[in-house]
């Protein structure tokens, strides 16, 4: 029964959903505040309702329920207990109903901070964000029903597939959501806005949180998604330009191009529009990755839902509300009133410059995406786009925005000076030559771009701490004042700092992997030794052995430098037996920043194995660059400037007409 | 019913929080340019800090303070013209709260009811577990866990195996069959078993592995009645008409008169001895009657078997219906049963991924004639 | 600079960028992408050796040779024909006879052998390439789900 009372709240939040898309807009429209508060109340109880039926899912999945379909499709009574509550989003349904769980979430919290919001605006955001809502709640009890039941029910499941089952992949789909669901709450103040025809300055203040928490959680799960693929798949890549990883990646861009936008639109309400527009186009790119994911329209390596009429429904939901909000884009951005002006050297201008170029290569990387699937509807030519033309395009136009990036932050507002700045990064470029040059002998040579591509990312990490020391006045003033100033610095400068920080760490990973990354493959027989990275590995042998459910053929290495041994390490081959399913765990040995990459091949005669050797020199600082980028995201939205914005109750009688307060 | 009580108060509770703000309407909102004035003020603020703290020069801050001021200004302007909110109204309150009220159950309701299963119990694996009470496919779970743990049980794969082909689960239950012949060695009626399980998983044609195994059945009981018919109805799609009509021929002496089995040999006999027999039984293509048939050769309830196999055929139709394969199999399988009805419904759903004027459907159309069926009418 | 001269150059730098951006991108699309084939387009297409593209079909049973260990040699068939392929490095868990798989790489000139430089098979034990599939149809050859699953 308990089964059945979740399903019936889902749907009864689907009759929330529409209560709260139809009144606040008419609230709105006649000024009454019964409808509008209405919003609030609505969007509270139906993230509560589907609350509920997710966790009755969950509770389905934990005692092994499977009279529910879902449950019977994707677990067993054996799995761990983790991967029983992973299993929930293992899966389309159950993903699908985590997505509308986060959604209406935010919904709630717009709700509950809202209070500081005009009321129109809140109950306009939050009708906008029911229209989501309502779109997929009907999605789900139509075509992807979690709740739906078996009669009667088989005595055991399917499993999850084996290499689903992983902590990493457990916490990646949820961050992932976090992100891309959390640019609704952007997408639903730009179509609020344009329904009510003006931004006022509270607007982009309010924006600006809601863009950093989903950018910031969209990072994580970018990153988590990378380095589960990078140790779980044995191919030692880290990314693919997989088509599913770019639909995380366009909104990713988009969003990062919205942060710094709602900036400007915040400090010197300029680009208004413009803002508005990105808002509009980070959540449609979003909603387009959910579609490429959840059709299996891509020929990718993710896609688990092939299911035409979820295909055509989620089209159908993507042109409603990326078509929607165009057309009353269209129809309305001229209501908007254009913001002030500014000099093209400028913080304005870097921003715009940082937005240019972002959206650009996010262009660059849509076309990539979906020119394939265009082609081959049009001509019936199947063509591949893969990293090379990534790497051609995206690559190249990211490279003046790398180099920009410490500018913006030291470029005054309004206009600034250029000459003065650039005297300042002199030191940053010179270290960051300097460090390249470094690199490159240590290395023994290599290609020479590499020693540009390491002296970039240096020169960004040390052109982002040139700002701080600016602002704190280091070398100007006397030592404990520097550290004064330093000290009270606004946290988002600091956040600006970690985040671009963090830009250059990833971006040495990239270059250092990418250039000096040695590859092996070898036919080893117990006894022999091998060389990479400066260390030697020696094959001890194989060994079978068994978990929970598979078994599994281990190779034994020993790590040594000089003769010297250091370490060992296992590398294996599984065979999940529940669905017959050979997967790699890759042997992994982290020194330093570096790490040795071991994954096994096919046995052959004598005890012989084929291995396959990597030796990836700053690997970790792909991600670790990424952890900066998080912290970054997380220190300025805990900036107070992000929380104030709001009348505070005790001042209203004076800003409101007298005629009004009766 | 204590569900449907549920359901109401549920559906009660979030109405009355969805009502509970319409009720209080009335104060009209506060001016939106009011909030801006507070962003404005706190832009000032922020300046006064950052000046205060060396972090902008003298000349800077005035500038920036003097914009600032210039948009407060504006907006505090502004804040003044805003128009006085107009009178509550009770009758777009009132509309609202039928809306409410309505929309909930409404919608609710008829979307449950078009997905749901209403009062259909939870059902945890464990308490399934601990009160197995003739659910078969937790006795079979207990069964599978328990070999799971000891693969060598030969006794319990030896039971399992007619169970698994009873509920149609016909390659786990050659695999069941294989197992316990290993384990516990071969028995006529494991064996008979196994190549029975071979013949149904290969659609009724009796390969050379059943064949073998059917054999080996023979040589350790010579008057297995099933082995005995297998075998000659392997001879038979193999078009050796001689020898078939040989083994039905002994079949349908050594069998007891009442036997049920005796009928359909007695066709057999008399397809393979009369004139027409060529074009009655091509080979490889048997019918599933004998499947049937020889199914009622041994102990246990056949029908049932059948059954358990179309259910599950059917179900796995519905979620996979591109399956033509599996449409003959389930209009033959109906047929078996004597379920004319039933086999026509299933025609013409199949007919549905299939259509008529297509290879597909034009198969399923032959073979349902072959059956007896009458197709007229089906296609429109 | 007035107020139109700013906007004027702000807006020039944009649709400068956007333009240098599309040639870059029409460029790349020229440079950088695979055409896919199954083995009986080839013949009709020719492909010019050293041309990128990807390969796909069904690895033909018995046809694996693991050579040296190190490179294995294979016949990718869609049925109608074949290509024998020579790969060096590991293949993928899921690379198995009978199975959907697809390479990337080029013909050598003078000879019919593709040299793969990567090989893909999917994270599911029941995958058919997608292209694979599509193509193998166009082909008129139907894939029995039965053989290629079990």
């Amino acid at each position: 029964m308990i089964i059945e009372l979740g399903h019936y709240a889902l749907v009864l939040a689907l009759a929330t959903a529409v209560i709260q898309a139809a009144l606040p807009i008419l609230g709105a429209r006649l000024n009454d505040r019964g409808l509008m508060e209405l919003a609030s109340s609505a969007a509270v109880a139906c993230f509560l309702l589907v609350a509920f039926a997710f966790a009755v899912l969950t509770f389905a999945y934990v005692t092994s329920d499977f009279s529910v379909r879902n449950v019977w499709e994707n677990s067993h009574s054996l799995k761990p207990l983790i991967y029983k509550i992973s299993g929930v989003w293992g899966n389309h349904e159950g993903s699908m109903l985590l997505w509308l769980l986060i959604l209406t979430f935010f919904s709630a919290l717009v709700a509950a901070f809202g209070r500081n919001l005009p009321e129109t605006l809140t109950a306009n955001v939050l009708a906008v964000q029911a229209w989501i809502a309502m779109a997929f709640a009907l999605f789900i009890l139509l075509t992807s029903n979690p709740f739906a039941r078996l009669v009667p029910a088989p005595g055991e499941g399917k499993d999850l597939n084996p290499i689903l089952q992983d902590v990493g992949l457990a916490i990646h789909p949820p961050l992932l959501y976090l992100g891309y669901v959390g640019f609704s709450v952007c997408f639903s103040f730009a179509v609020a806005a344009l329904i009510e025809g003006r931004i006022d300055a509270a607007w982009a203040r309010w924006v600006r949180p809601w863009t950093l928490a989903a950018w910031t959680f969209l990072t994580a799960g970018i990153s988590m998604g990378s380095y589960w693929a990078y140790y779980e798949l044995g191919w030692g890549g880290w990314w693919f330009w997989d088509p599913v990883e770019n639909a995380s990646f366009m909104p990713w861009l988009a969003g990062t191009a919205l942060l710094h936008s709602a900036l400007v639109m915040e400090k010197r309400e300029a680009l208004k529009i413009w803002t508005v527009l990105l808002a509009i186009m980070t959540f449609s790119l979003s909603l387009l990755g959910t579609f490429l994911v959840r059709s299996g329209v891509l020929t990718s390596v993710h896609a688990f839902a092939t299911d035409p009429t979820r295909g055509i429904f989620i089209l159908a939901i993507l042109v409603f509300f990326i078509g929607g909000a165009f057309a009353l884009f269209a129809f309305r951005a001229s209501h908007l009133k254009a913001g002030g002006i500014f000099a093209p050297i400028s913080r304005e201008g870097a921003l715009v410059f940082n937005n240019l170029i972002l959206t650009t290569a996010t262009a660059t990387v849509l076309t990539g995406t979906l020119y394939p699937l265009v082609l081959e509807a049009l001509t019936g030519d199947k063509i591949s786009v893969g990293p090379p033309f990534f790497n051609m395009t995206f690559g190249l136009l990211m490279l003046p925005l790398l180099f920009a990036v410490p500018f913006g932050p030291l470029l005054a507002w309004k206009r600034g000076d250029l000459a003065g700045v650039s005297q300042r990064l002199f030191a940053a470029v010179a270290i960051g030559l300097l460090c390249g040059t470094a690199y490159y002998y240590f290395m023994n040579g290599g290609p020479v771009l590499a020693l540009f591509g390491i002296a970039l990312g240096v020169y960004l990490i040390v052109g982002s701490l040139t700002d701080l020391a600016l602002r704190s006045g280091l070398g100007k003033v006397a030592g404990n004042v520097a550290w004064r100033r330093f000290s009270g610095l606004p946290r988002s400068a600091f956040g600006t700092a970690l985040a671009h920080i963090g830009l250059g760490i990833t971006l040495v990973g990239v270059v250092a992997v990418t250039a000096f990354e040695t590859e092996t493959v070898v036919e080893m027989k117990p006894g022999m030794t091998v060389d990479a990275g400066g260390y030697s590995l020696r094959f001890d042998g194989m060994r079978n052995g068994s978990g929970p459910n598979y078994t599994e053929e281990s190779g034994h290495f020993t790590i040594s430098r000089g003769g010297v041994t250091l370490s060992e390490v296992w590398s294996s081959k599984r065979l999940y037996q529940a669905r017959r399913m050979p997967t790699t765990e890759a042997g992994i040995r982290t020194f330093g920043l570096s790490q040795l990459y071991v994954s096994l091949g096919d046995q052959i005669n004598e005890g012989g194995i084929v291995v396959r050797i990597w030796w990836k020199p700053m690997i970790l600082c792909i991600w670790g660059g990424t952890l900066f980028m998080m912290a970054g995201g997380f220190v300025s939205l805990s900036d107070r400037r992000l929380r104030v914005g709001a009348p505070a109750k005790a001042k209203r009688p004076k800003s409101v007409p007298v005629g009004a307060a009766e | 019913m204590l569900f449907w009580i549920l359901v109401a108060t549920l559906t009660a509770a979030v109405a009355a929080v969805l009502i509970l703000p319409l009720l209080r309407a009335g104060e009209a909102p506060s001016s939106p340019h009011s909030h801006d004035i507070e962003v404005y003020r706190d832009q000032l603020e922020e300046l006064k800090r950052d000046q205060d703290s060396g972090l902008i020069g003298g000349d800077d801050a005035e500038l920036a303070r003097a914009e600032v001021a210039r948009r407060l200004l504006a907006a505090g302007e502004s804040d003044g013209e805003t128009a006085p909110a107009a009178a509550p109204r009770r009758g777009v309150s009132r509309l609202a709260q039928a809306f409410v009220l309505l929309c909930l159950p409404a919608v609710g309701l008829c979307l449950y009811l078009l997905t749901g299963s209403p009062g259909l119990p939870a059902q945890p694996l464990a308490a399934r577990l601990a009160d197995p009470n003739g659910d078969i496919n937790i006795l079979i779970a207990k069964a599978e866990n328990h070999l799971a743990v000891n693969p060598n049980d030969g006794a319990g794969w030896d039971l399992l195996a007619p169970i698994y082909m009873r509920n149609g689960r016909v390659e786990e239950a050659v695999d069941a069959y294989d197992r316990a012949i290993r384990l516990l060695g071969p028995t006529p009626a494991r064996l008979g078993g196994y190549a029975e399980a071979l013949v149904v998983q290969s659609d009724g044609v009796v390969t050379n592995k059943a064949q073998d195994a059917l054999k080996q059945a023979l040589s350790l009981d010579p008057n297995d009645p099933r082995s005995e018919f297998y075998l000659a109805l392997g001879l038979k799609q193999e078009g050796k008409k001689e020898e078939a009509l040989t083994a039905f021929n002994r079949l349908v002496a050594t069998s007891p008169a009442d036997a049920p089995w005796l009928p359909l040999v007695k066709q057999h006999v008399a397809e393979l001895a009369g004139p027409g027999a060529a074009s009655a039984a091509a080979p490889g293509n048997p019918s599933a009657d004998d499947v049937a048939a020889a199914q009622s050769m041994s102990a246990g309830d056949r029908q049932e078997m059948i059954r358990g196999m179309v259910d599950s055929l059917e179900s796995r139709l519905k979620e996979n219906p591109d399956n033509l394969e599996g449409w003959a199999r389930l209009i033959r399988s109906h047929v078996v049963l004597d379920q004319r009805d039933k086999a026509l419904a299933a025609l013409r759903e199949g007919l549905k991924i299939f259509p008529a004027d297509g290879d597909g459907g034009k198969q399923l159309l032959a073979l349902a004639r072959e059956l007896g069926i009458a197709t007229d009418g089906v296609t429109q | 600079m007035t107020r139109k001269q700013k906007r004027l150059a702000i807006i020039g730098g944009c649709v400068g960028f956007l333009v240098l951006a599309a040639f870059l991108v029409m460029f790349a699309f020229s440079q950088a992408i695979a055409y896919f084939y199954v083995p009986s387009d080839l013949a009709k297409a020719d492909v010019p050796p050293g041309t990128r593209i990807r390969l796909g079909g069904v690895v033909e049973a018995g046809s694996v040779n693991r050579g040296d260990g190190k490179t294995v040699t294979f016949t990718v068939t869609d049925t109608l024909s074949g290509v024998p392929v020579t790969y060096t490095g590991i293949l993928p868990d899921l690379f198995r006879e009978g199975q959907g798989v697809v390479t990337e790489g080029t013909f050598v000139a003078g000879s019919s052998v593709f040299v793969a430089d990567s090989v893909l098979a999917k994270h599911d034990e029941t995958y058919m390439p997608k292209d694979v599939a599509d193509r193998l149809k166009a082909q008129g050859v139907e894939l029995s789900g039965k053989e290629t699953i079990k």
